[in-house]
């Protein structure tokens, strides 16, 4: 699979991926408000009709100016690939570009996510392979009250 | 009218500081305290233009009092024509309902009475830029900088204004006259960034590409450019223009970067005059140098079976097929697939996979091959066959395979979709079914088993489908996946209620195709002011091309051309209409059924009101939906003109799409626009003279006598 930057041409595609694959979704003009901010840090993998079938939706979050205890970090917002393109290592080729991107471009000290509690394959992917640790466990998170583990990787 | 154009009289000093106030409480959203305010000027005051302007604004934002607010702003302008407040907040009241081009007449009035107005200003080089008026944006962005030449966003403002006007010799100028002017950028400055990619684009669109390369060399030495992709793009880019032979090395650093995107190889091939969409050994060499030395890149394994032919192709495909194999790459199937255009790639890979299935077989004598590696081979080959028009060989194959593992979901969705295509509707969505059964959590699963009963009519089933992951307190699932705007879903939707017979909901779904359209058409208007105070220029300029291309999408093509034809339909016989209502008829346990759902939705609605209560919210609660079965929408006394409205854009943005023409065609001419009609006659023949759909309308046009 071809797997670059996204560009706004891709914006239907990866809500589109979004709405098929998971529970969380998003109207146009989010994923737009992420692209329109951040033009570096998300990407898309495509197959050969030009089809999105995994993308990384990533924001960076700068603390307010006044709180020095917080750093600037990225941010991932979603991330999701097409169950019929599994096992190609997609997600962590997606993944290690943001991580890429927020690091040499913003200067993020870590890179954070939230995850359901119960989506195993997810945490296995984030722990495992990409090095993610549990940060801390946010209670009823998500719209139907699950809990969301936040996750962290560090990028310095 | 000569009176109220007389001059306005000041309101005495304590009235001029409610009416402060009231502006203050409008900024800051607190309606009630606002509206209050407003009624203790008019009470001694109650001609004061500018007050009642004020207080329609303030009911625009109140439950259903929208009308009764936008009335008084219109009485408040008349009264005093030449207050730029009354202008103003007339133009804010058409800019809120979407109106953009009588609101930039009001902020025109506005100005003309004070034109220094820097908000006015803004929110007007704003509409300009969402109406596409370049050249009056470029006046309004000139009159900014101007006034405001310390805010580095203004002299951006008009670089662009001039760019998108066509002129990008002046956006240059004015690029350049900015950073001479800067001071003091602090380092690793992403916003100064992007704008020195900015400048490099227009140098680059200006055929300067040895100035540009020279800025963005300079500047990403001096690190003022951080962006290292874009850095590196840019330059193999220019490098590639200039026909330099660095380009090679640009290509080279940035496939090093990622070696898994397409685009790059391409442009490294170009670069070196390499032919790349044909057989061609030399890429196939290259392409290994890169496979070896990118181990975990996949897309230069893959693209060398697009240039690779005969024996070399074979060798490569096998050594491809098999590793995916092992490895249990659901997707290998639709990977090799575009190869398929090519007769002798793909009965190579027949012969491949089937070659492989007899090795990995359970009876062969190979023992280190592990089980799955057969199931995977079971199920390519039976993708294979069922793309081949092959429907028995790959539901064979299938069975093996779900005898083998039944509790693998791949094998039943490829079982559905060998039954799709063999034209088992209905069996195809039981599988489907089956598939999702193994994997109740994952979403893919089921939205592709709303999907497979969608096609076999059963709209009721996949709506439950459905809605075991859209949000529970939506009105429905299909008004959930409407909000989130799954086009996938409406436009299934829709062929599923075309299919048996409801035109009105097919219809309710195609015009929700095109709300979403016209939602990410207007999404880009806060854009336009956000992006030059982030100075992310080059994406908002890509921004603006593709929404003045969204249209061109296929979704909306064949929304628009799918209800046309059922407006057309219901023109020519809007008995349509009456015998579908009547048919409607419930019985009395429908009826109470349906009270009782209402009552519940409408409970839905009261509980997402809730919130609104609280004076700092300003949206209206949704309206909830007034015509749930479409039968308003089919009883449009304005068919035809809407249909004219849906497929206007497709004029220029799908002029080779000969279905286009024929409905617009089938509109213009029962509208009586008689050259609209024939010129679309004209432009359908000039794409496809046999087209047997135009001979249909030929002989129509003859038999209306025209």
């Amino acid at each position: 699979m071809n797997v670059r930057l996204a560009k706004v041409d891709d914006l239907m595609g990866m809500q589109a991926c979004n709405l098929q694959n998971l529970p969380e979704n998003y109207m146009m003009k989010f994923w737009m408000y992420h692209a329109m901010t951040w033009p570096q840090i998300s990407f898309v993998a495509e197959d050969h009709k030009g089809r999105i079938v995994g993308y990384v939706l990533a924001k960076i979050d700068e603390p307010a100016e006044d709180d020095k205890t917080q750093e600037i970090h990225g941010h991932v917002n979603s991330i999701s690939v097409l169950r019929s393109y599994r096992r190609l290592g997609l997600a962590k080729k997606l993944m290690l570009l943001s991580q890429e991107a927020m690091a040499s471009i913003y200067k993020a000290s870590y890179v954070s996510l939230h995850v359901r509690k119960s989506n195993k394959a997810a945490i296995a992917l984030y722990r495992d392979t990409l090095g993610f640790e549990v940060a801390k466990v946010e209670k009823k998170y998500y719209g139907d009250g699950e809990d969301a583990l936040s996750m962290r990787l560090a990028l310095k | 009218m000569s009176k109220s154009l007389g001059k306005r009289v000041p309101l005495p000093s304590k009235e001029a500081s409610l009416f402060k106030e009231l502006l203050t409480l409008y900024e800051t959203r607190q309606i009630k305290k606002g509206l209050k305010t407003a009624d203790l000027i008019l009470k001694k005051f109650p001609e004061h233009g500018e007050t009642l302007c004020m207080k329609g604004l303030v009911l625009t934002h109140m439950k259903d009092r929208r009308e009764e607010g936008l009335e008084l702003v219109k009485k408040g302008v008349r009264l005093d024509l030449t207050s730029h407040i009354c202008w103003h907040v007339f133009g804010l009241v058409q800019k809120a309902d979407k109106n953009y081009e009588e609101a930039l007449k009001s902020y025109t009035q506005a100005l003309r009475f004070d034109k220094d107005n820097m908000n006015l200003l803004r929110d007007s080089a704003q509409l300009q830029t969402h109406l596409r008026l370049f050249d009056t944006l470029v006046d309004t962005r000139h009159t900014i900088l101007i006034l405001r030449p310390n805010q580095r966003q203004n002299w951006v403002g008009l670089a662009v204004a001039h760019r998108l006007a066509g002129h990008p010799e002046e956006a240059r100028k004015v690029m350049e006259h900015y950073q001479r002017s800067l001071k003091n950028v602090p380092d690793y400055d992403i916003e100064h960034s992007e704008t020195l990619l900015f400048y490099i684009s227009i140098l680059v669109e200006l055929g300067e590409f040895s100035e540009a390369l020279s800025v963005l060399d300079s500047n990403s030495r001096s690190r003022a450019i951080v962006d290292r992709t874009a850095i590196l793009e840019t330059r193999a880019h220019i490098l590639t223009k200039q026909n330099a032979p660095e380009a090679e090395e640009a290509w080279r650093a940035l496939i090093e970067h990622n070696a898994d995107s397409y685009e790059t190889y391409r442009g490294y091939f170009e670069s070196l005059g390499i032919l790349f969409n044909e057989p061609n050994p030399e890429a196939v060499t290259k392409l290994e140098e890169f496979a070896v030395q990118n181990p975990r890149a996949t897309a230069p394994r893959r693209l060398q079976l697009n240039v690779a032919s005969e024996e070399k192709f074979v060798e490569l495909a096998k050594i491809y097929i098999e590793r995916g194999l092992v490895k249990g790459v659901p997707s290998l199937f639709a990977d090799v697939k575009s190869l398929y255009a090519d007769a002798t790639k793909r009965d190579a890979i027949e012969r491949i996979a089937e070659d492989l299935r007899e090795q990995y077989a359970p009876s062969s004598k190979a023992s280190d091959i592990e089980p799955t590696t057969y199931l995977w081979t079971l199920y390519f080959l039976a993708q294979h066959y069922s793309s081949q028009s092959q429907p028995d060989k790959s539901l064979a194959l299938l069975n093996i395979a779900i005898e083998h593992t039944p509790t693998l979901p791949e094998l039943h969705l490829a079982r559905a979709r060998a039954l799709k295509r063999a034209g088992d509707f209905i069996g195809a969505a039981r599988a489907a079914n089956e598939a999702r059964l193994l994997d109740g959590q994952d979403r893919f699963l089921n939205t592709k088993c709303g999907k497979y009963l969608l096609r076999a009519g059963m709209t009721k089933e996949a709506e439950t489908i459905f809605g075991l992951f859209t949000k529970k307190d939506a009105l429905s699932p299909a008004a959930d996946l409407e909000d989130m705007q799954s086009l996938l879903f409406l436009l299934e939707s829709a062929a599923a209620y075309r299919v048996s017979g409801r035109p009105n909901m097919a219809l309710k779904r195609y015009i929700a195709v095109k709300r979403a359209f016209d939602d990410f058409e207007d999404d880009q208007f806060d854009f336009h002011g956000y992006n030059l105070r982030k100075f992310t220029i080059s994406i908002y300029l890509k921004l603006l091309k593709w929404e003045d291309q969204l249209r061109a999408n296929p979704a909306y093509i064949s929304a628009a051309i799918e209800a046309s034809k059922i407006f057309v339909e219901v023109s020519d016989d809007p008995s349509i209409v009456t015998a579908l209502t009547s048919n409607s008829q419930l019985t009395d346990a429908e009826k109470k059924a349906k009270k009782k759902a209402k009552k519940a939705a409408s409970k839905v609605q009261e509980e997402k009101k809730a919130p609104a209560a609280n004076d700092k919210e300003l949206e209206p609660a949704p309206p909830k939906d007034e015509d749930p079965d479409g039968f308003k929408l089919l009883a449009s006394t304005d068919a035809l003109e809407q249909a004219a409205n849906l497929l206007m854009p497709l004029k220029t943005l799908a002029p080779n799409n000969i279905d286009v023409w024929i409905a617009i065609y089938d509109v213009a001419i029962r509208r009586k626009k008689l050259l609209q009609a024939v010129g679309a006659l004209n432009h359908a023949a000039a794409l496809d003279p046999e087209y047997s759909e135009l001979h249909v309308r030929l002989v129509d046009l003859k038999q209306r006598g025209m």
